[in-house]
Formats: structure tokens, C-alpha cells, sequence
């Protein structure tokens, strides 16, 4: 198989389990509100809510960046010359990977660190931190890979895939 | 740290954002440099942590889900039953159809919680429908540009969660508070239609068929599921059966449910509402996160602080400080979408507010209008990308047929300004 299609595997099996914690996310929410109504308490819905949240977010992100529905300012980038562009495209995906590579080892340390120091939760769930904290660690540490993916795209003069794809209008806000 | 600084941290930044980086990168970008140049703390740690906490909060899970029943609701045939139901009612007032735009967006409003959203639901039935009909194209997209933006300010509304969440305010009194903000605004932009209509009675074509007042009660039958959803939704946020989440998820599954009673629910559908949702939501979460651990760095180095000790020596007034808020937003929203813009605007200037004395309930729906502004003021305004991708036409005209909009939103902050009333008053009777 080759990387190009390995990495395209990942970023899509990724976003596959993104979608799974959103589904967890709205079971967890109905779970608590279910318990309310019929006198049962599961302990620690919330917090597990907010952790498929999390984990949803940071998986999906590489997916999203593959769409191009991340938002930049491309303001100044569609105004400027061909050459202008390629430059300040090198210079924005460089950029944009040296954050994706901080926020990724940072992520990863500290699910280490939850891990090492065994962390657990000040909720009722009592969770370990490190195990919702890998969703972080893992999810951008794929995003770092997929930007340093298009970055290379750029640097081999293609043009950069992550735009959004036309004719479907941006829902965003 | 002297004003050079703060100055020179803010001028970085938008240089950054404006060079193509992802917004919510650059925020992070800049919160750590922040951190590490001016602050002795460890800038990774706090940074990890910081998001950590962010993207995991309980409150936050609302976002997702209201993304989520948005996008279930978009593929579901919800906005043309809106318009057989609504459509026999208006063809009496003057400018008939058109106000099916607004009034289709001012309902549709209170299931989703994105002006774009908003915009493309309702658009995707009238734009069609009313040139079919011979409606004039310019009146037809700007009541279209401009009542879609009551995605934001009627509740459920993204926008107010984001601010909820940043600034540490009711979620739930937020949604309250907009509703009333939300009908002066439709109101002023049903006015609007009436008084074109009146000023160019050549151009509203006739009714297209009279029904009897029997007829148009039996047509509103297509309006039952819509109106159930706003019960299930903001009915139970109101009398505070569920939280902002929980109304949430109950409306995901309220949708569902609709969707499947229409035959719309496919596997298809439901796996592109899911990863529609997904992706949007891992946008804004990219966002939130870069803007938590900027306002916590600009916090340690104090900037916001001096910012309002600064703005607070200018001796503006609430009135001048709002004015110049606002005229500041509205150039910021020609550029910037407007999540990034209320975070940037909680991490750097909400201690200005509160020394102010504003409160924090009321200038959210500040900031909300003027975000609605936002929407439609070029180049970048998403209600104008929705009606460009739905129509081909090209930006700059959009945007002009909808600049009376954006007037009537100025004049919807006066009104907000001189009567706070409106907006104050009815979260105070909430229940809880």
C-alpha cells in the first residue's frame, strides 16, 4: 500500500471514530437525562460527555483539514500573485505546522504525565486522566502529520487540496 | 507591560491571521510565544492543560449537539412544509412571499442555532419559489442575507454558547435573553418589506391563488413539527426542565425523529449529518481551543487588564465605549468569521466591559448583533458565501442588496441601547 493511501486511511479512520464519540457524546447527555426522569443515576455522565467531546474534536481534525473547513483569513492569499502565493502558502502551512507540532507534543506529554502520575479525575466519574486525554494526544498528533502532509503538497507546487469543496455552501455559523 | 506591547501583541496577531495561518492555530501560536517571551511560566504545560480543560467541559457539549440536529434538519424537507404552511397567511400583506424569508427564518431560527444554516435552509425553498413567481431577485436575496442572520440571535444559538462559555455567563439566560431581540429585529425587517413594497407596488407580483381562511388554517398544519421541535427545544430550556446540553440532545433526537416520520432519514442522510456535524464542530473547537489558552496567556502577562485600565483613562462613557466597540466589529467582521471574533474579544477587552458596569447578559446580545452584521458586510460574510454558492451571483452585489439589513441592525442597537428592557427582561422570569 502506499503512504499516500495509508495516510488518506488514517485521516478517514480517524474521523470514523470522531463521528463513534459524537454518538457517545448525545448517548451520554440522554443517559443523564433519562436517569433524572426515571430515578437512576449513572455516575459521571457529564464528564464522560465532555471527554467523547473532546475526543471527537481532536480526531476529526485532520479529516476537517483534508476538507478544507478549517477557517483561515484567505483574504490577502486571493489577492496576491502566483508567486506571492506559493510564498505566503509555504509560510502559512509552516507556520501552521510548527503550532500543530507544539499543541501536539504538549498534548502527548500530558497524557504521559496523567498516565505516570496517575491523575484521576475530580468528578464523580473518578476517570484516569490519561485514557479521555489519549483522544488529545492522538488526534493531534495525526492533525500534525496531515498539515506536514500538505505542507510537502505545497513545497511539490501542487495546489493544496484543503479547499472547501465547491458548491457546498459553508455552514459554519 | 507598557501599552507598546499590547499594542504590538494585537497588531501580531492579526498580522498572523491575516498571512493565511488557521485561526485557531495562530490563537495558539500566539498565546504561546505570548506566554514564553513575557511571562516566566512554562508555556507547553499550561497550554496542554488549558485546552485540555476547554475542550472537555460539560457546558461546551451543547455546541456539537446543536450543530448536529442543525445539519439533520438542513437534509430533512422541514423548510418547504414552512413554506406551504406559512406562504397562504402573507399573500395579504404588502410585499406577499417576501416575508415568507423572514418569518421562515425567524422560526427556523429557534431549531438552529447558525446564520448560515438559517440562510441556506430557508434559501434552498423561497430563492427558488419566489422567482418562480416573478419576485424581483435584488428584494428576494437581501430579506434573505439579512433574516438569515437570526440564526445567531434567536435561540439555540452557537454564537451565545461560545460566548457563554468564554465569558463564564448562563447559557440558558443567554438563549432567553434573545428572543426579544430577535422579534425587533424581524420586525424591522418585515417593515422594511412592507415599505419597499409600498414604494414600488409595480414590483410585488399578485397572489397567486385566494384561499379561504379555512384553507390557510388547514395549510398550517405543515407548520406542526417545526413548532413541536421549538417546543421540545427552548420549552424546556424556558421553564428549566433541561439545561442548554440536555435541550440539546433532546433536539438532536427530535430531529431524528422528524426526519425519519418524512422518510428523509437514510443511512445516506444520517452519516452526512454526522460527519457534517463532526467537521463543523472540530472547526470551532480548533478555535476554542487556540482562544483558551490565549485568554489564559494574556491574562498572566495582564494585557486585557491594561487594555481597561487604559480604555478606562479615556474617560469614553458606556455610550462612547459601546459606539466605538461597535464601529471597531464592524470592520473586524469584514474580515473576521465570527466565533474568532467573540473569543478574541472575551480573551482581550471583558474586563473593560465589566469595569464598565455593562452587564455581561446584555452585551452578549451586543456583541451578537454585531456579529450578525458581520455576516453580511463583504468580503467575508458567511451569509453572503451560503447565497453566492446558492445563486452564482457575485459578492459585492449580495452584499448590496442587503445593506438595508445591516442599517436596521444599527438601528436595532440603538433601540437595544436605549431600552435594555428588551433584552434584560425575560430572562429575569425565567424559572431556576
Amino acid at each position: 500500500m502506499s503512504i499516500r493511501r495509508a495516510l488518506d486511511r488514517l485521516y478517514g479512520a480517524a474521523a470514523w471514530v470522531a463521528a463513534l464519540f459524537m454518538i457517545g457524546t448525545l448517548a451520554m447527555i440522554l443517559l443523564s437525562v433519562t436517569g433524572r426522569l426515571l430515578d437512576f443515576h449513572v455516575r459521571g455522565t457529564d464528564a464522560y460527555a465532555g471527554y467523547c467531546m473532546a475526543a471527537a474534536a481532536f480526531l476529526a481534525l485532520a479529516h476537517t483539514l483534508k476538507r478544507g473547513e478549517h477557517i483561515r483569513v484567505t483574504l490577502i492569499l486571493d489577492h496576491t500573485g502566483p508567486r506571492t502565493r506559493h510564498a505566503l502558502e509555504l509560510w502559512s502551512h509552516a507556520a501552521g505546522l510548527l503550532c500543530a507540532v507544539l499543541l501536539a507534543w504538549f498534548a502527548t506529554r500530558l497524557a504521559w504525565q496523567s498516565f505516570q502520575f496517575n491523575d484521576i479525575s475530580q468528578g464523580t466519574d473518578a476517570t484516569p486522566l490519561w485514557i479521555p486525554q489519549l483522544g488529545m494526544a492522538v488526534g493531534s498528533m495525526i492533525f500534525a502529520i496531515a498539515l506536514a502532509d500538505e505542507l510537502l503538497a505545497v513545497l511539490r507546487g501542487q495546489r493544496p487540496r484543503h479547499r472547501a469543496v465547491d458548491g457546498e455552501p459553508v455552514r459554519s455559523e | 507591560m507598557d501599552m507598546a506591547i499590547t499594542f504590538g501583541l494585537i497588531l501580531a496577531l492579526f498580522a498572523l491571521l491575516g498571512s493565511g495561518i488557521w485561526i485557531g492555530l495562530a490563537l495558539l501560536g500566539v498565546g504561546w510565544l505570548g506566554m514564553e517571551m513575557f511571562t516566566t511560566r512554562a508555556g507547553g504545560d499550561a497550554m496542554a492543560v488549558t485546552i485540555w480543560g476547554a475542550s472537555s467541559s460539560w457546558t461546551l457539549t451543547a455546541l456539537p449537539m446543536f450543530l448536529w440536529m442543525g445539519e439533520i434538519l438542513f437534509r430533512t424537507r422541514l423548510s418547504s412544509d414552512m413554506f406551504k404552511g406559512l406562504a397562504p397567511w402573507l399573500e395579504k400583506l404588502p410585499g406577499r412571499l417576501l416575508h415568507v424569508n423572514v418569518i421562515g427564518c425567524t422560526i427556523f431560527a429557534a431549531v438552529s442555532g447558525s446564520s448560515a444554516a438559517t440562510c441556506a435552509t430557508i434559501g434552498k425553498i423561497t430563492l427558488p419559489e419566489l422567482k418562480k413567481r416573478g419576485y424581483p431577485e435584488a428584494i428576494t436575496i437581501g430579506t434573505l442575507a439579512g433574516a438569515g442572520t437570526l440564526g445567531l440571535l434567536i435561540p439555540p444559538s452557537i454564537i451565545m454558547i461560545v460566548y457563554g462559555v468564554a465569558a463564564e455567563v448562563s447559557i440558558a439566560k443567554l438563549f432567553i435573553a434573545g428572543v426579544f431581540p430577535g422579534i425587533l429585529l424581524a420586525t424591522l425587517f418585515m417593515g422594511w418589506i412592507v415599505v419597499w413594497a409600498l414604494l414600488n407596488p409595480d414590483a410585488v407580483p399578485p397572489a397567486t391563488e385566494q384561499t379561504s381562511f379555512g384553507q390557510k388554517l388547514y395549510a398550517s398544519r405543515h407548520l406542526i413539527p417545526v413548532v413541536l421541535l421549538i417546543t421540545l427545544v427552548l420549552g424546556s430550556i424556558y421553564t428549566g426542565v433541561a439545561t442548554a446540553t440536555e435541550a440539546a440532545a433532546l433536539g438532536v433526537v427530535g430531529s431524528l425523529v422528524l426526519a425519519a416520520a418524512q422518510g428523509a432519514l437514510s443511512w445516506n442522510t444520517f452519516r452526512e449529518s454526522l460527519f457534517g456535524a463532526t467537521r463543523l464542530y472540530c472547526m470551532i473547537a480548533l478555535i476554542l481551543a487556540g482562544s483558551a489558552f490565549l485568554t489564559l496567556s494574556m491574562g498572566y502577562m495582564g494585557l486585557p487588564r491594561h487594555l481597561a485600565e487604559w480604555i478606562a483613562s479615556l474617560g469614553l462613557g458606556q455610550f462612547g465605549l459601546l459606539f466605538g466597540l461597535m464601529i471597531f466589529f464592524i470592520i473586524l467582521g469584514c474580515f473576521l468569521d465570527g466565533i474568532s471574533m467573540v473569543v478574541l474579544t472575551i480573551a482581550v477587552i471583558q474586563p473593560t466591559i465589566v469595569a464598565a458596569g455593562i452587564d455581561l447578559i446584555w452585551f452578549g446580545v451586543f456583541l451578537v448583533v454585531v456579529v450578525e452584521m458581520a455576516q453580511i458586510t463583504p468580503p467575508v460574510g458567511f451569509n453572503l458565501f451560503v447565497i453566492q454558492g446558492m445563486t452564482g451571483k457575485q459578492l459585492p452585489w449580495i452584499a448590496r442588496t442587503a445593506l438595508p439589513a445591516f442599517f436596521l441592525m444599527v438601528a436595532a442597537v440603538g433601540l437595544l441601547y436605549a431600552f435594555p428592557g428588551i433584552i434584560t427582561w425575560l430572562p429575569q422570569r425565567m424559572v431556576g
